[in-house]
């Protein structure tokens, strides 16, 4: 019950942080919220001899709005994302994707870049982010680069991220005018659940009701978070009636690679992406939800 | 390493190793042992206490992330000998059975009526949605938490 002994390190700068992760003696592992680390450390999944917190790092937990763009830090925690009146007003989408985590006390302690960097599949916040076409900053020994969040998710709990290398804030620009835009999550257990699917959309019409912006996420149906560039496409330039929204549904979950676990076989999750998808894209196209 | 912290009202400073949990902190290295060791894995939600007023799980958290905030466990609900409506509410509606599930049901409760004094039976559930009581006594503990918001007073 007591974790595996390890010894911790508070940097109070990121130039420390870096160090603290670049030394070569044992394994070192970033600790931001704790709500993924922990468990899988008293699992026995990591045996890390130095777990780095970035709890000190100023600027790490802003959520603040520059200009246009939202800027997250990366130790911004999940309430306190969904509570900012600046996402709530320019980022809804975000925010209602934030706050359908898991349950208050997880929203509380876990942040965003912890949620990225855990890159689980079935995240929440994540195709809301891939809708928003959110920047994500890295900063490494090298100095700073930034990895679009749709090529940050590499492979099945794996990110973009090469050893020694940080995630320091989220970028969000600003939400196109006008859209419309919501995230619906399935669960197969409990409400609190993890998603088997999340769908995220986001669509702009021009003035004759054509979608000329169409953006779909979907979360727990792939090895990582993905966007549904086919089915975005069958959507594209229309003006679509219910037999568009099913074949956008129908590509979503031909494009999708589920897997099977305890929550769901693959096949279920696409038929749940058919009904879930279809059911999100006819509610914006009604207007029941709006950005 | 040293901890300096606010512990159910009164200043605390203390000493725990780096890999130590606020459970452990709380259990082992302050004596407490009202707040319960349940999955381990935040999913159950017994461990629960509040850090500057909001919930969080004792089994997650690093102690050294509680350093210079206020934890309140259930230890620290009663005042002047006197238990808080909401362990009243809980004792007098049966809202514990086994009580193992009883604190972090006690303190997940007392953050919503903190914030909203005034819940309606969807705010109650949703806020103890991460709290498992596996008597599934549910439903007396959503009506003594209703019972005992300020604002159905």
């Amino acid at each position: 019950m007591r974790l595996y002994p390890f010894d911790l390190v508070e940097p109070d700068t990121l130039a420390a942080a870096l160090d603290a992760l670049a030394r070569l003696d044992g394994e070192a592992r970033l600790v931001a919220g704790g709500t993924a680390l922990v468990p899988m450390i008293r699992l026995g999944l990591v045996k890390p001899d130095r777990v780095i917190s970035l709890h000190r790092l100023p600027e790490f937990a802003e959520v603040r709005r520059d200009g246009g763009t939202l800027q997250l830090g990366a130790m911004a925690r999940l309430a306190d994302i969904y509570t900012a009146p600046a996402v709530r007003e320019g980022w809804p989408l975000l925010a209602e994707a934030a706050r359908r985590v898991a349950t208050p006390a997880i929203r509380v302690s876990g942040t965003i870049g912890g949620n990225l960097c855990y890159a689980e599949a079935a995240s929440d916040p994540a195709p809301a982010l891939l809708c928003l076409e959110a920047q994500v900053r890295v900063a490494g020994a090298a100095g700073g680069r930034t990895v679009p969040v749709v090529d940050f998710f590499r492979g099945f709990y794996e990110t973009a991220l090469a050893p020694g290398e940080i995630v320091t804030a989220i970028r969000v620009p600003a939400t196109p005018a006008g859209a419309r835009s919501g995230y619906v999550k399935f669960t197969s257990r409990s409400a609190e659940d993890r998603p088997l699917v999340g769908v995220a959309a986001l669509v702009v019409r021009d003035s004759s009701g054509r979608w000329d912006d169409v953006r779909i996420g979907l979360g727990g149906v792939a090895p990582t978070p993905i966007r549904a560039p086919r089915a975005e496409a069958v959507l594209r330039g229309e003006v679509p009636g219910d037999a568009t929204l099913r074949a956008a549904a129908e590509a979503a979950a031909r494009e999708a690679e589920p897997l099977s676990d305890l929550m769901g076989s693959a096949d279920y999750r696409r038929e749940m992406i058919r009904v879930w998808v279809r059911r999100l894209l006819t509610s914006l196209r009604d207007g029941a939800r709006s950005a | 390493m040293k901890l300096e912290l606010t512990l159910n009202g009164r200043p605390c400073v203390t000493e725990a190793p780096g890999h130590w949990t606020v459970l452990d902190l709380l259990r082992d290295g302050l004596n407490l042992m009202g707040t319960k060791y349940g999955c381990g894995e935040g999913v159950c939600g017994t461990c629960t206490v509040l850090a500057d007023g909001r919930p969080i799980r004792a089994c997650l958290v690093l102690a050294a992330h509680v350093r210079g905030r206020a934890l309140v466990t259930v230890e620290g609900l009663e005042r002047d000998g006197r238990l808080d409506p909401l362990q009243t509410a809980f004792a007098e509606r049966g809202a514990a059975q086994c009580g193992f599930c009883t604190p972090g049901m006690l303190l997940a409760a007392q953050a919503l009526l903190a914030q909203n004094p005034a819940p309606t039976v969807d705010d109650v559930r949703e806020a103890l949605a991460g709290n498992l009581c596996r008597c599934t006594g549910y439903t007396k503990i959503v009506d003594a938490v209703l019972a005992a918001a300020p604002g159905a007073r």
